[in-house]
């Protein structure tokens, strides 16, 4: 692990010392132009072939964010990013509540929805983009493929001969061959982080986003109430956070200088957390992950984000997590959805839940009639009915 | 997210070489036929819509890593429709070809289906794993909700095709020969593949074959039909 961080630290500093001396901020280059159709050979056009079949069956998928306001807000942030390369790629939110993005080789991007409410600004959004456009630009699925077939011929071969002169098979090859991928796939993941930060900063976005997103994910991760045995999806292919904050950060403050000091408001992101909120936050709180999600809760109130709705999903939380004392908090919360005068119907609703499974009948039927004024359509209304003639 | 998928691929490739050791070991014909003639509602030629056919030839790289190979799947997928379509009047039904690249939800939805449950019934039916509940019946279905394909296409039955190609290549049988001297037993490429037709009122699986060993090649076109010939001889005609 120590070795890594020196191989990128001596590799940082070579590039650093390059560009003081030539003047401009490029660290790395693109690999292909702008436009990019995949070469006449066979591995390259068979990959191709694959993820476009996926990308097919991809586009009827029920987990896609039809959403318009979502997808053009994402939209502008990759072709800003992206720049010229804008118009090679395509775009696709899927609903699911872990942060985690992706490209393939063809320029299809996936971006989870627990990305954007794991995001405090647009510019970590940003920060993101710019690291998977890097795999695009730098043809990282290619190189991969093509270094896994390699290593692991190689290390097949190596099994057999040593079979042929000893009698025995311990497999050492395939297994010296899996940790040369291993080590070949964190150095990819390096490279994008270099270039995809500058492509951030160049487009101009703030680039102290691209170590914040980390620091976020960390405090997430401090703030769970069981931890992860396992890192998640994107850690067991990517540097630790820890590092990659770290090493992204020296690399920053050394080409970009300090941060702004004052922190503006994001009304692009804020829109549309506000506007989709409720299906958000409730495939957040889906995963049970009740640590988690009370960071996030604070990380949104501090942002700005509608107290009203902040409000209701601490009570959302607190009566899902159904610990001691949590009754009483749901119950708070609720109420201090409401008092914002800006409440989700369901405040009310779930209020009227929890009067009446402590008995208070009275204040709970008359939650439940403000729900129905709020909600006179809500697929429940014959059930909270029947609730209100008892 | 890419390594995983290969990955997934390499397991894929295993549980379909595991399926084929399966078959191969069972001696009941791996074919069920359930009616005996093609009708048509509507009272005419019944209307046989062919669903893009998930056929896939993959390339045995030396270290056994499946390389999609999109030459020979492109091939093979257009000869075998153009079979079909030359083998229609046999069948004595019209056939109506899905463009892989218009197909609709349903589609998608009703192909990836038929994978899961063709890959099920050839383990829990003709192969080693018998499900005791079912006693041996064959009811297998992709359920009513299917109709949607009939009614977009005014069609009577929707023929799904599943194939899956694994070639060596000179490297791959090279190691092979590497490996068999050290007495050693590597892979040199499999080839699976299945179809079912799916009465569209009910959903119901009315006839399913499998492709026999050997008699999948489907990369140029006479070799193609013989093996459309070969998998569908067995298939429901309609009343000549």
């Amino acid at each position: 692990m120590k070795y890594q961080y020196l191989l990128f630290a001596s590799l940082a500093y070579a590039l650093l010392a390059a560009t003081s001396a030539s003047g401009d901020k490029e660290f790395l280059d693109h690999l292909i132009s702008p436009g990019y159709e995949p070469e006449t050979t066979r591995d390259e056009l068979g990959m191709w072939m694959e993820l476009q079949d996926f990308e097919r069956k991809l586009n009827q998928s029920a987990m896609l964010v039809r959403d318009s306001d979502i997808n053009d807000y994402i939209l502008e942030i990759v072709c800003r990013t992206a720049g010229e390369y804008c118009e090679d790629f395509r775009v696709y939110i899927i609903r699911n509540p872990n942060f985690n993005a992706s490209m393939t080789a063809t320029g299809m991007m996936q971006i989870w929805t627990g990305l954007i409410v794991r995001a405090s600004s647009t510019d970590e959004i940003a920060a993101v983009v710019g690291h998977e456009i890097a795999h695009y630009t730098r043809l990282h699925s290619l190189q991969r493929m093509r270094a896994i077939n390699k290593r692991m011929t190689a290390g097949s071969i190596f099994d057999i001969a040593l079979l042929l002169a000893t009698g025995v098979n311990p497999s050492l090859g395939q297994m010296t061959a899996l940790m040369s991928v291993l080590s070949f796939n964190r150095n990819q993941e390096t490279e994008a982080d270099i270039l995809g930060l500058q492509l951030m900063a160049d487009a101009g976005y703030d680039p102290h986003a691209s170590y914040s997103v980390w620091e976020h994910i960390m405090e997430e991760e401090a703030a769970a109430a069981v931890k992860r045995d396992k890192p998640g999806i994107f850690a067991r292919t990517h540097p630790a956070s820890v590092k990659r904050s770290k090493y992204l950060n020296d690399l920053i403050f050394t080409s970009y200088g300090p941060p702004a000091s004052e922190a503006v408001t994001d009304e692009k992101l804020l829109t549309i957390l506000n506007k989709h909120y409720l299906f958000l936050m409730e495939d957040q709180l889906d995963t049970n992950r009740f640590g988690r999600t009370e960071e996030l809760l604070k990380r949104h109130h501090a942002m700005g984000v509608q107290p009203g709705l902040v409000y209701y999903f601490y009570g959302e939380m607190y009566r899902q997590r159904g610990e001691e004392g949590d009754l009483d908090l749901a119950i708070e919360s609720y109420h201090h959805s409401i008092k914002t005068g800006n409440a989700p119907a369901e405040s009310y609703k779930n209020l009227g839940y929890l009067f009446l499974k402590i008995g208070e009948t009275t204040a709970a039927k008359r939650e439940f009639k403000t729900y129905l004024e709020l909600e006179p359509n809500g697929s429940d209304r014959a059930m909270i009915e029947f609730y209100l003639e008892e | 997210m890419p390594y995983l998928q290969q990955l997934k691929l390499v397991f894929r490739f295993i549980l379909v070489t595991e399926l084929l050791l399966l078959l191969s070991s069972c001696v009941t014909p791996v074919s069920v036929q359930q009616i005996g003639q093609l009708i048509s509602s509507i009272d005419k030629k019944p209307t046989i819509v062919l669903m893009p056919p998930d056929i896939r030839y993959y390339l045995l790289t030396a270290s056994g890593m499946p390389e999609p190979h999109a030459e020979w799947t492109e091939a093979a997928q257009s000869n075998f429709q153009k079979a079909l379509l030359d083998y229609a009047d046999v069948i004595g039904a019209d056939v109506h070809i899905i463009d892989r690249t218009n197909n609709s939800e349903a589609g998608v939805i009703y192909d990836t289906l038929h994978s899961a449950v063709g890959m099920t019934l050839l383990q829990h039916h003709f192969g080693a794993m018998n499900l005791p509940s079912k006693a041996g019946k064959f009811d297998w279905s992709l359920g009513p909700g299917v109709s949607e394909i009939g009614r977009m296409y005014g069609a009577d039955y929707a023929l799904f095709v599943y194939y899956r190609d694994y070639q060596a290549s000179g490297g791959r049988i090279a190691f092979a020969m590497l490996a068999a001297v050290a007495g050693v037993s590597v892979g040199v490429g499999t080839e699976t593949g299945f179809a079912s037709l799916v009465d569209l009122n009910t959903g119901d699986i009315v006839w399913f074959n499998v492709v026999n060993a050997g008699q999948g090649e489907l990369r140029d076109y006479s070799n193609a039909a013989a093996a459309v010939k070969n998998l569908f001889h067995n298939m429901p005609t309609a009343a000549q």
